[in-house]
């Protein structure tokens, strides 16, 4: 089933001086349920632009958007989501359980399920000791929080998260990336904007990139990952003959017996057809590969 | 929608500027003494003081929870955070209204009783020439409520449209002054020696200034208050059918202008 979709979505908004900016180029996209989406982009690509646009914050220039099949502008579509906003913002002279509470009585859910969910995710994300002071005292961390406590409470199907990791210290980040994993395990859809790609690379199914409104590159993650193999680093232990090349390739350093060499991809079945021949010993071989920012950087720098 | 209201109540409770306006209150305990003054009609005074003074500090209120209050949400981007729950634009602008109404109540009913201790102490120590009339006062006390309420409603609506909070401030207050002028504008027209001087446009926009602003000289029952004048129910309920035709309408301006509002 399909979680989130948009087709030909488009966001104009008025410039300076009567003049139109394209926020948002006729973005199509489908998010599978139990999918975790990550959807990267450099500030400004458009990211929250979307993401305002599937909750009904924006209103489209044309094209559609749907959760769980029903349309973004109506509020029945979003029963079933658990949204937290970039840097997001609470009525802060409310507690951060009366504000859980006020969230999950818009959800229409029974006060004794309530209270004991509410008790649930404020311990999870360690608010529990603040749950009754105001949040203006809180910290940005934790005020991040407890927009993540509020995306749980009702325990929903989609969770759409714009920035989730933003002003949080490593060990909420550590936290956050547990959470969504956990999610991803018990099937639920996730689809969050970041722009930073360890994020991604660590808990996203698939991924989705956008530049200056467009959407440039969508694909899983681990294609991402086996199509960014560039080579191979190949340690052998040679008896004899330590510093002699194979398959026309020169090692790049020798240490004793040892001899450490770069090989191509191409040239790798060559390369170990004349190792095996040569009854040399395969110590280590450690894959090459661009990561997931070197992807995103080619396609953001792309002319 | 309860839940709403809850959440606005609790907001205005916990505000320190509405905390600040409601120490003006205790300037009722000094009303006897100022009106003593006087020398004579302590009572009447009394009772005028005290009634302006609540309708002072509902002014106030009227002003700084309508005009501020869905400003201050878009400005502080809480809405972002609520406009994603499933709660219509409509549920939240008539919920965060109902609140502010409902306060505007709470409000007068403390202010009022205040007053009545007021002028209590003031007729006991100078009995007044004519019995004071409990059921005026009270009427005027809820109708001043009804009046600012109608007030609230007009600066919510301004600020669903506006930016800062220029406008709903300033358009409530210039809402506030005309509406209670219309009426004396709209008699003083009909009269043959306007229909000479003034103009035929001045005339039609003045006419079409007072069925668009709102009425607010039948909410003010001063006068019958103060001088114990009996009240007229046929013209209350009409008043209080006006208060309700009003509020629906404006609201419901409102609402539709808020819908189309894009959240930035």
């Amino acid at each position: 089933m399909i979680a989130i979709e948009t087709a030909g979505l488009c966001k104009q908004f008025k410039g300076k001086k009567m003049t139109r900016v394209d926020a948002l180029k006729s973005l199509d996209l489908q998010i599978e349920a139990g999918e975790v989406f990550g959807f990267l982009g450099p500030n400004g690509a458009g990211k929250s632009t979307t993401i305002k646009l599937i909750m009904g914050l924006l209103k489209p220039s044309s094209g559609t958007a749907s959760i769980m099949g029903v349309d973004s502008t109506l509020t029945d579509s979003r029963r079933q989501v658990g949204f937290l906003p970039e840097n997001p913002a609470f009525y802060d002279y409310l507690s951060a359980e009366e504000y859980i509470t006020f969230v999950g009585s818009q959800f229409r859910m029974d006060s004794s399920l309530l209270k004991r969910r509410t008790e649930d995710v404020l311990k999870r994300l360690d608010l529990w000791e603040a749950r009754k002071r105001p949040m203006r005292g809180y910290s940005k961390g934790m005020v991040q929080r407890v927009g993540l406590a509020q995306t749980l409470v009702h325990d929903p199907d989609v969770y759409i998260l714009d920035e989730p990791m933003s002003g949080l210290d490593p060990i909420g980040r550590a936290l956050v990336k547990d959470i969504i994993l956990d999610l991803k395990r018990r099937g639920k859809c996730v689809f969050f904007s970041t722009h930073i790609t360890d994020d991604v690379e660590k808990v996203c199914d698939r991924v989705g990139v956008i530049v200056k409104g467009s959407l440039v590159a969508v694909d899983l993650v681990e294609n991402i990952m086996r199509s960014g193999v560039e080579g191979y680093l190949v340690h052998l232990r040679l008896q004899d003959g330590a510093g002699r090349n194979f398959a026309g390739i020169e090692p790049l350093r020798v240490a004793g017996s040892t001899s450490e060499f770069y090989v191509s991809c191409s040239a790798f079945n060559a390369f170990m057809g004349e190792v095996n021949a040569s009854g040399a010993e395969v110590a280590l071989v450690e894959t090459r590969r661009r990561d997931l920012e070197d992807f995103f950087l080619s396609l953001v720098n792309r002319p | 929608m309860l839940s709403i209201v809850t959440i606005t109540l609790k907001g205005i409770f916990r505000d320190r500027i509405f905390q600040g306006i409601m120490v003006l209150s205790v300037l009722f305990i000094f009303i006897p003494s100022v009106a003593s003054l006087s020398m004579r009609q302590v009572t009447e005074l009394s009772t005028t003081l005290s009634l302006s003074l609540i309708s002072f500090i509902m002014l106030l209120l009227a002003i700084f929870l309508g005009a501020t209050s869905i400003w201050k949400d878009i400005e502080r981007r809480y809405t972002f955070s609520v406009l994603s729950l499933p709660v219509s634009r409509s549920t939240y602008l008539v919920g965060r209204f109902l609140g502010i109404a409902i306060f505007m109540l709470i409000a007068a009913l403390f202010l009022g009783s205040a007053a009545i201790v007021s002028i209590k102490i003031a007729s006991l120590t100078y009995p007044p020439a004519r019995p004071l009339l409990w059921s005026a006062i009270i009427t005027s006390i809820v109708f001043d409520a009804l009046k600012y309420i109608i007030v609230v409603a007009v600066a919510m609506t301004l600020a669903t449209v506006s930016t800062s909070f220029f406008l709903p401030v300033f358009g409530a207050i210039s809402t506030f002054l005309a509406g209670t002028v219309t009426q004396q504008v709209y008699d003083y027209l009909q009269t043959p020696s306007a229909q000479a001087a003034v103009s035929v446009v001045v005339r039609k926009s003045a006419l079409v200034l007072y069925y668009l602003l709102p009425n607010l000289s039948g909410f003010d029952l001063k006068v019958h208050a103060i001088y114990a004048i009996p009240l007229n129910t046929q013209g209350l309920l009409l008043s209080a059918v006006y208060f309700l035709i009003y509020i629906g309408i404006v609201l419901s301006v409102g609402a539709l202008l808020f819908a189309r509002r894009e959240m930035k």
